[in-house]
């Protein structure tokens, strides 16, 4: 079993988070939307597998590069 | 027969120069899940059409004046075909210590090669097959002088990339000259896992720096196609990548003096999509996906991604349109909401000269907010390089065509128009645009009237309110700031039918384009 890092692209606020730890996820669905830019920008899911744990809450600012799920593939 | 002794050694010879460097090297070479030199341009070229150059090339050894073996240059080359058109085609031979530099006086390939004068002195394209790791400190004793850089025929490496297209793939380690090689393209693209491309390799490195790295994380395609935008596309396997480079050559002309190939339409032009309909949701904050509404819009599987890891918050892609080529521009909302950073500005002012150099007309589907914002992007330079994108949409000739799509804002928005041809802005009712969104407009221009009021944010809402009520798209149309407003079902037929209308000033505008000027 693989562990994979989620992390943000972008600088901005966690908006919504769309699973919870357990949940299985397809490739590209989504996992957590960030407010940035004045868009809600999805972070997906980079491969199959089943979200091992979220790092983050919503309304937390986050970094660029912030750790913000781990999946086990 | 007269001649058989020579026509027998001259058979001979052709043998060494098929048997590379040799069983065990080629064993090697496709243990590493590589081919070879030779079984790389049988697979790619049309078969039978290999006009091999330089066969003969390389050195012998006699015993008792008898011609023992022939170890060949390193380097494989000629004139052959790639569906139907004679392309210059060559690549190092790694079978034979490595592909280094073989240090003739005259050069095979590489920087100044011969295969570089086949390509420009005949005008046809240019495909590097890269596999060598450039020169070797070995050759200053054998010469017993270091060579002074660049060598002389560099120059045919650059005026090259005015003239003719040029496509490089990475096919091995590819270090110093033969990397430098493949960046001095129109196109470049590496394979997963058996291609790595850097200036120096990782013993240099380590030496220089103390940096231990391994070949993948210094310059395996995750670094260099995705990171870096070094190189442009990564392919799967080494069939992948040659199937890649004949898509790439299917949209280019010859030369810049012809125009680029059109193709019969192979679908219906006025084809209309239902889907195109709804795929911006009716919430402006949300993303959709703009590869699909491109995939919509362009002839079915005739899209073509150039660097789609890179800089991503653009697309860029070659795709035909009623069998037209046309380059597509087109901003990602998913990702940064479709800002221009600096990758993506690079990425973008790279697509817009090489549409323009080979008369490629440009559609910009629009979606940006304007330049990425934060203190990462002020470091990276976006306001730099995305001025740069602006200035070089503005130097390109090509007719270009804009579809606002939904946002399109300040100094970026500008990136994405003709301002030396129609300057034609065609919108679909989802379309905002202005200096910058109002939202931020707003607080920033109206600060002592909101701090003032009694309650601000509301007085901030009532004031976004009223200003909002002039940013329908209709009523810039109505003053013909924009040409027309479409629905969106009608954006394949209308650009079809402007590219058709584009193609006599295509034909009549070809040749070489000289550009004068200061890139900022």
């Amino acid at each position: 079993m693989a562990s994979i890092d989620v992390k943000s692209e972008i600088t901005g606020t966690i908006w919504k988070i769309e699973v919870k730890a357990g949940d299985k996820v397809a490739e590209e669905d989504v996992l957590i939307i960030i407010e940035s830019m004045k868009m809600e920008i999805p972070v997906l899911a980079p491969e199959a597998g089943t979200v091992a744990e979220i790092l983050v809450k919503e309304e937390e600012p986050i970094k660029e590069g912030q750790l913000l799920a781990r999946l086990h593939t | 027969m007269a001649w058989e002794p020579e026509i027998e050694e001259l058979r001979r010879r052709r043998e060494f120069a098929e048997g590379l460097g040799g069983e065990d090297n080629v064993k090697r070479q496709h243990d590493q899940g590589r081919l070879t030199i030779r079984e790389r341009l049988h697979s790619l070229v049309d078969e039978g059409s290999f006009q091999e150059v330089g066969k003969l090339t390389g050195q012998s050894t006699f015993e008792d004046g008898e011609l023992r073996k022939v170890v060949p240059a390193p380097y494989v080359m000629g004139l052959a075909k790639v569906d139907g058109r004679p392309v210059a085609i060559g690549g190092e031979d790694f079978t034979i210590k490595g592909g280094i530099a073989w240090g003739s006086s005259r050069r095979k390939g590489g920087q100044g090669g011969f295969v570089e004068d086949l390509a420009r002195q005949y005008r046809i394209p240019l495909i590097n097959l890269i596999d060598g790791s450039g020169g070797s400190v070995t050759s200053a004793q054998r010469r017993g002088y270091t060579v002074f850089p660049g060598v002389h025929g560099f120059e045919q490496s650059a005026a090259l990339l005015a003239e003719v297209p040029v496509i490089s793939a990475v096919l091995g380690t590819a270090a110093g000259g033969p990397a430098g090689r493949a960046i001095l393209s129109h196109w470049s693209v590496m394979v997963k896992d058996t291609s790595h491309v850097f200036a120096a390799g990782p013993p240099v490195v380590e030496r220089s720096l103390g940096e231990k790295l391994t070949k993948e994380e210094l310059g395996g395609p995750q670094v260099a196609v995705d990171k870096a935008g070094t190189i442009d596309n990564m392919a799967q396997s080494e069939e992948d990548c040659l199937a890649m480079i004949k898509r790439f050559l299917g949209f280019m002309p010859q030369n810049v003096w012809e125009a680029p190939p059109v193709l019969p339409a192979s679908d219906p032009p006025q084809r209309q999509e239902e889907e195109l309909l709804s795929i911006i949701p009716p919430d402006r904050r949300r993303p959709y996906n703009m590869h699909k509404l491109i995939g919509l819009v362009v002839d079915r599987d005739s899209s073509f991604e150039i660097q789609p890891s890179f800089g991503r918050s653009v697309i860029t892609c070659l795709a035909r349109l009623g069998g037209y080529p046309v380059g597509i521009v087109a901003n990602n909302p998913m990702v940064y909401g479709g800002a221009m950073d600096a990758a993506s500005a690079r990425k973008q002012s790279h697509f817009i000269d090489l549409c323009d150099c080979f008369h490629i007309p440009l559609i910009y589907l629009v979606d940006i907010p304007g330049f990425m914002v934060g203190s990462k992007a002020e470091e990276a330079a976006t306001l730099r390089e995305g001025m740069r994108c602006v200035y070089v949409g503005l130097q390109a000739t090509v007719p270009m065509l804009t579809v606002v799509i939904r946002k399109c804002y300040g100094m970026a928005g500008m990136a994405t128009c003709d301002k030396n041809g129609l300057d034609m802005q065609i919108a679909w009712p989802s379309a905002e645009w202005g200096s910058l969104p109002i939202e931020g407009g707003v607080a920033a221009a109206y600060r002592r009237e909101i701090e003032s009021a009694a309650d601000p944010k509301q007085r901030e809402q009532e004031i976004e309110a009223e200003l909002r009520a002039f940013s329908s798209p209709f009523l810039t149309a109505e003053a013909f700031q924009v040409e027309d407003i479409i629905d969106p079902r009608e954006t394949r037929a209308t650009l079809h039918r402007f590219i058709e209308a584009a193609q006599g000033r295509l034909k009549t505008t070809l040749g070489i384009k000289h550009k004068a000027g200061v890139r900022p």
